[in-house]
């Protein structure tokens, strides 16, 4: 147990060194800030604030300057918002991890039952129709489902508001709008798995013994079905930060993901690098627990 | 029992992230506010962003100024017809080519009841100008750099000293904010630019979510009496198709550059309108005047005979475009009609390219960052093309194009397709010296033109206040402009608003939002 820990630990400090040392080179490669800040000052102007904002130095200094400051939390200030950069990260993180959360738990909550009863009944309707929905799903990208949602339940229904983050009506369309990004895949996985499990000896013996369908489909059955569908999902929360980072832009969410659009656009580097690394250890995190839980879905799996 | 406690781990993970879910969930979603219902008495609109800043002097960003105009006064107004208002200076004039007399209204007040005095207006200078200091805070000191000395003369008489004729002056002090000084001094700067900004505008703050509203309410003691509208919202939509969604359904009252293929449609829609004005945006080819071939007059006014401008505004902007002659706006001062546009004639430019020593056509590369117009710049290479001057076109990320086309000196590249939005400064100035002025604080001037004796002409056009010397200066520098071709001249943009019908406002050609205007309609 504890050298898992350890082991853990050491695989969270090269990813944490990994993303930054990447972030660090696509940002300096993508573009001078000083020219998009003062695009019209003399080189001696642009000169003194290439040295305010620390970017005369040569880029290994500069990187490790970066991540010294970064291990304490310092990100430095913002080149737009002149506020230390993890503030403003840390601001907006709780919007974008309940989006995420929120859209997470939609899509399972589709994909679960959907899933399950399509593999029990196998090429009937529902199962046909799951998979064309499958189908479509997938092929939607997350603005065009967000912006035809919008144009439905808000423009031509009346039924939700079109955009924001003020009440827990706003909330619907944008979590409906990731959910459904990643519903599909989960009900595949859902289906495919259980269509393993589902003619396993242990299914027959329990229903040799007489336990209820029921039971044998949602406890037996789905127990072991799910292993798959843990590891998934812990991807999946990783691919819904990304995807969160649409969503918010179409639904206006003062969320982490638009924060960072913004920043990408106006090449502010501390607050992309605060971003980028505290959306990568939220998703690092994320898979740690989902490697507990292997343990705990299944005794047989031991830590090494 | 070697597994529990690792289960029990695992199980408190769960427990953990539900536990933060349902606590994060309604501190992040619930914050109160204004929700999409909208009252009788509240006027809300729509911009992409919200400015880093509500400190009017701190910031460079239009969508900063369009909140800043409606909380803060400056010196002078402009009304919808774009003609001086006094407004916290009841009257002005200049004593000399350097000096100039502002008188103050009397009996103003700021949001927080302190009355607005000279010292406030010297404050406010000497904060953008930082008399003194080698490094200044604020990108609006450019625009003022002239002013050399604020002298208070009297208790509503003030004196503005600049270091040489500055004919501008009028125009940049339409947009600078006065701010209280004893405010600030107690607040601090970030204060004062985040959760207590203090003008003397038509409205004042409440609060501001940043990325989503920033609520203000009508100020009962405003000199101008109170505006229509009792409460003021500005929402940050970044999604134009959101924004339009949010119109037609009232979540929005008023938004901004409509693409021209929304226009019919909200046009159509029984709750909405369309309003537009024709602003300063004036869009252009700049050429390098240094490479080959182009650095040949004959080839740039080929250029200008190929392209088919006024299919391009009714086909690809709606129609919402108009020629121009040269990049001197018709709406700016020293405007001379009597330039005519280049016409539509690809015989003329076949002929013309071949006189110049290409009669099998030439090949060139043309950049843009000017990712909106994308299709426009398609088509301007197209035409060229077709007349022998075979362009290819390259995109840019607007980042990267200021390495590309701007910072590494203009090389790789016979020019640029653009557009350059005056500042909002009504004068011909303030696009003949950032375009073709050659020395070094001139902006792609120094890069890419060279038209002998315009550095001179320009000059004389910016260092005297005497008004008929000015236009006649400006005049001739368009003809010269017209017959040396250091562009191909294009068109200028119009701003397009859309609005909800139960809201009365008209766009204005300098692009602002003076919501003191807008009310409701009954």
């Amino acid at each position: 147990m504890t050298a898992f820990l350890l082991r853990r630990l050491v695989r969270f400090l090269v990813v944490c060194v990994g993303v930054s040392v990447v972030t660090f080179a696509i940002l300096h490669a993508s573009g001078d800030p000083v020219a998009l800040i003062m695009p019209e000052a003399p080189k001696a102007d642009r000169a003194v604030l290439r040295r305010a904002l620390g970017l005369h130095d040569p880029l290994p200094v500069q990187f490790v300057r970066f991540v010294t400051h970064a291990a304490r939390g310092d990100f430095g200030q913002s080149f737009f918002h002149r506020e230390p950069a993890f503030r403003l990260v840390l601001e907006r993180m709780p919007t974008t991890l309940t989006l995420t959360v929120l859209s997470l738990a939609f899509a399972l909550a589709v994909a679960l039952p959907v899933g399950v009863l399509s593999a029990v009944r196998r090429n009937s309707l529902l199962d046909q129709a799951a998979t064309v929905a499958v189908f479509l799903g997938q092929s939607m990208p997350v603005f065009w489902t967000g912006i035809m949602l919008i144009l439905l339940f808000a423009v031509h229904w009346r039924l939700l508001p079109v955009s924001g983050w003020t009440s827990w009506s706003s909330v619907v369309l944008p979590t409906v709008t990731l959910g459904a990004f990643s519903a599909p895949l989960l009900l595949r996985i859902v289906r495919s798995s259980m269509l393993e499990v589902i003619g396993l000896d242990y299914v027959r013996t329990a229903r040799a013994k007489g336990v209820p369908e029921r039971w044998v489909i949602w406890r037996h059955a789905l127990t072991n079905a799910a292993l798959p569908l843990v590891t998934v999902l812990g991807l999946q929360f990783g691919l819904l930060l990304g995807g969160a980072v649409i969503t918010e832009s179409v639904f206006a969410v003062p969320g982490v993901g638009r924060l960072i659009v913004g920043a990408i656009r106006q090449l502010d580097f501390p607050v992309v690098q605060a971003g980028v690394f505290l959306l990568a250890m939220i998703v690092v995190t994320v898979n740690f627990v989902v490697d507990l839980l292997y343990v705990y879905l299944n005794p047989q799996i031991r830590l090494r | 029992m070697v597994r529990s406690p690792l289960r029990a781990l695992a199980l408190g993970s769960l427990v953990g992230i539900l536990v933060l879910a349902g606590v994060l969930a309604p501190a992040g979603a619930l914050a109160s506010g204004p929700a999409g219902a909208q009252t009788r008495d509240t006027l809300t609109v729509a911009l992409v962003s919200h400015a880093p800043t509500l400190d009017p002097h701190m910031h460079f960003e239009r969508v900063g100024i369009l909140v800043n105009i409606n909380m803060f006064d400056s010196l002078l107004h402009k009304n919808a017809r774009l003609e001086y208002e006094p407004s916290l200076a009841t009257s002005w004039r200049a004593l000399s080519d350097t000096v100039w007399e502002f008188k103050l209204r009397q009996g103003v007040r700021f949001h927080n009841g302190d009355l607005l005095t000279a010292e406030d207006v010297k404050f406010s200078f000497e904060r953008v100008l930082e008399p003194g200091k080698e490094k200044k805070r604020s990108p609006q000191y450019g625009n003022v750099r002239a002013i050399k000395e604020v002298r208070i003369v009297g208790p509503d008489t003030v004196h503005l000293v600049t270091d040489r004729p500055f004919p501008l002056l009028l125009e940049r002090l339409v947009f600078f904010p006065i701010v209280p000084r004893r405010h600030i001094e107690k607040v601090g700067d970030e204060a004062f630019g985040t959760t207590a900004p203090v003008g003397t505008g038509p409205w004042k703050f409440v609060e501001w979510k940043r990325d989503q509203h920033i609520r203000l309410e009508a100020f009962d003691q405003h000199w101008r009496g109170r505006p229509p509208f009792r409460y003021l919202v500005i929402r940050a939509i970044p999604e134009m198709a959101t924004q339009v969604a949010e119109l037609k359904t009232g979540g929005v009252d008023i938004i901004r550059n409509v693409p021209a293929d929304l226009v019919p449609d909200l046009r159509a829609h029984p709750q909405t309108f369309v309003s537009t004005a024709p602003i300063l945006r004036t869009h252009y080819v700049h050429f390098d005047m240094r490479a080959t071939p182009v650095n040949n007059k004959l080839v740039r006014q080929a250029a200008n005979y190929a392209i088919d401008r006024e299919a391009i505004i009714q086909k690809m902007m709606g129609g919402l475009g108009r020629v121009m002659a040269t990049t001197v706006h018709p709406a700016a001062f020293g405007y001379d009609p009597t330039v005519t546009p280049y016409p539509y004639d690809p015989k003329k430019a076949r002929e013309l390219l071949a006189k110049a020593g290409y009669p099998n056509g030439v090949d060139i590369t043309l950049h843009s960052a000017f990712v909106e117009f994308r299709p426009v710049f398609e088509a301007i290479a197209q035409m060229l093309t077709e007349v022998g001057i075979r362009t290819t076109p390259r995109l840019w990320d607007p980042g990267p194009a200021w390495n590309k086309f701007l910072q590494g000196e203009g090389k790789a590249t016979h020019g640029y397709y653009g557009s350059w939005g005056y500042y909002s400064v009504f004068d011909a100035d303030a696009i003949l010296h950032p375009l073709y002025h050659t020395e070094p604080g001139s902006w792609i001037g120094k890069w890419y033109t060279r038209i002998e004796g315009l550095d001179a002409l320009i000059d004389e056009g910016r260092s005297t206040l005497d008004q008929a010397r000015r236009k006649r200066v400006y005049a001739q520098i368009q003809r010269i402009l017209k017959e040396e071709a250091p562009n191909i001249f294009l068109w200028h943009q119009y701003d397009v608003l859309g609005i909800s019908r139960r809201v009365e406002y008209a766009a204005r050609g300098d692009e602002w939002l003076w919501l003191f205007d807008a009310r409701p309609r009954r």
